[in-house]
């Protein structure tokens, strides 16, 4: 009893994000039994076929969804009670935005609802905003931008908050090849620029190797759990330059045996 | 470029309007129909002319009357709409009664409303009120419970509360929905404000029709009808012009 209390505590003082033996669905049971630990800033990638619950994973981890068994803890507390007192950022795959904000209005929407983002001695909404790249469009309107533009606009006004931990899901995945090469680098640059914990869901495997410190691979027969996991002990600042690279393709291979 | 294409629909609604009017011109002198029957144009419009200070005083009573039951009727079912859009058991409790309100002919309690209320303006905004609640009722209803569910768990995730949520997206997501249940809901208020005049009033255009056509005085029906009809489009007009300015982001509302 005291050892499990021990490691409890320990689990909460060393990981961003822990889920332990966490079962959920909808009706159906989608996740069963996931065990996943995220360490402060770690940059954790899950990759899985279409379907197998990664949307579900990250919807735990921001507390937006129950689990029906076990227990999620983002930064020591249950998600729900520290969505409220810290800093989360949220991407989707296809952000719709608020179409009656500007692009800057978007950004700093952020900062008008979450109450611990603080814009001192940290980017502001029109830094993030030319970082971007998005000065010239700051107040067009979602509808006038395209896709790259809008999900560099999800990005900005998750970014803004300055957030201590970072969920992603498919952020790039309705881009084309083009532009999600050029936001891949992006992301590089910001999380290189300051450390911050991420879990970024993708089913491109090439992606999470390039941007992650770990790839954690999630399937099997529904529910799905975690099947492997894959260190990626390549350095930093990396680059595009790095798929030419022997170990990446090693390492790419390596999370694909793991999926098939 | 927007503002010469407005210029040109109304040139074009003009002219079929004129071409209405000249067609019934030549069609009641070449067949010398009585002015019982049908008037010509040109003789309604001369009784306009003469009846204009009746015509204004009356038809601005029925504005108002209709202008009250619209604030009252969608303004009620606006509150009503984010009752249910907040909470299931509230949306389960208030439909029936909502759908029950809807199916009950406006017609056939109207008599019952002039018995409660008298024949002053009360009546008539209470009917107007009832007539416009259930199509203002559902687009609110739709439209607070259309905000995509991405933003929501964009927001939810950056510790928005529900109020916040509900104010910085489930209300402007709703907007687009609001103007279409308003356009429905304006020109159903004056025809409330109508039917309660016809049940019992000393004012209104509604009272004006009444007389004339108890007269056989089919000039100034027509024309106590085509000023209802100028209200009803003129609010038309007021709305759609708002909801240009409003939802200029809105792709729909650029598009058109």
């Amino acid at each position: 009893m005291l050892r499990l209390l021990a490691t409890s505590i320990e689990m909460q003082v060393s990981a961003a994000i822990s889920l332990r033996g966490v079962s959920a669905g909808y009706g159906a049971p989608v996740l069963g039994g996931i065990d996943l630990e995220v360490a402060e800033a770690e940059i954790v990638a899950v990759v899985g076929r279409s379907g197998t619950g990664k949307t579900t994973l990250l919807r735990l981890i921001a507390g937006l969804l129950e689990p029906s068994s076990g227990a999620v803890r983002l930064l020591g507390e249950r998600p729900e009670v520290a969505r409220h007192r810290k800093r989360i950022g949220f991407v989707a795959q296809d952000a719709r935005l608020h179409p009656w904000r500007t692009v800057r209005e978007n950004v700093t929407l952020a900062l008008e609802v979450n109450r611990s983002a603080r814009t001192d001695g940290h980017a502001g909404p029109d830094e993030w905003v030319a970082r971007m790249g998005l000065t010239d469009a700051s107040g067009a309107y979602p509808h006038q931008l395209s896709g790259g533009m809008r999900q560099r606009v999800a990005l900005a006004r998750s970014l803004v908050i300055d957030p201590e931990v970072l969920l992603m899901d498919e952020p790039l995945a309705s881009l084309d090849e083009l532009t999600r090469e050029d936001l891949r680098d992006e992301l590089l640059r910001v999380w290189e620029g300051k450390a911050r914990s991420v879990v970024y869901v993708t089913h491109d495997i090439e992606e999470a190797v390039l941007l992650a410190d770990r790839v954690v691979v999630i399937g099997g027969r529904r529910p799905a759990r975690v099947t492997g996991e894959v260190r990626v002990p390549l350095g930093r600042p990396r680059a595009r330059a790095l798929r030419r690279d022997a170990r990446f393709h090693d390492l790419v291979e390596a999370v694909r045996s793991l999926l098939a | 470029m927007t503002g010469r294409r407005t210029l040109v629909d109304l040139a074009a609604a003009f002219a079929a309007v004129a071409g209405i009017a000249v067609i019934l011109e030549i069609w009641t002198r070449s067949l010398q129909v009585p002015s019982y029957l049908l008037p010509a144009p040109s003789a309604v419009i001369a009784r306009m002319a003469t009846d204009a200070g009746l015509l204004a005083r009356e038809g601005s009573i029925t504005l108002a009357e209709a202008a009250g039951g619209f604030v009252l009727g969608t303004g009620v079912a606006f509150l009503l709409a984010a009752v249910m859009a907040w909470s299931r058991p509230f949306e389960r409790t208030l439909f029936p009664i909502a759908i029950l309100v809807k199916l009950t002919p406006i017609v056939a309690v109207a008599p019952l409303f002039t018995l409660w209320f008298g024949f002053g303006t009360a009546p008539k905004v209470a009917i107007a009120a009832l007539i416009t609640f259930f199509p203002m009722l559902v687009n609110s209803f739709v439209g607070l419970r259309s905000a995509d569910l991405q933003e929501v768990a964009f927001l939810q995730t950056l510790g928005a509360s529900s109020r916040e949520i509900f104010r910085h997206l489930r209300v402007p997501s709703a907007l687009p929905y609001l103007f279409s249940g308003a356009r429905i809901s304006l020109n159903l208020a004056l025809i409330g404000a109508v039917i309660g005049e016809w049940t019992g009033a000393d004012r209104g255009l509604g009272r004006v029709i009444f007389v004339a056509n108890a007269n056989l005085d089919l000039t100034a029906l027509f024309g106590a009808v085509l000023v209802l009809a100028s209200i009803g489009v003129a609010a038309n007009a007021l709305v759609g012009a708002a909801e240009r300015r409003v939802l200029h982001w809105h792709p729909i509302a650029v598009a058109t």
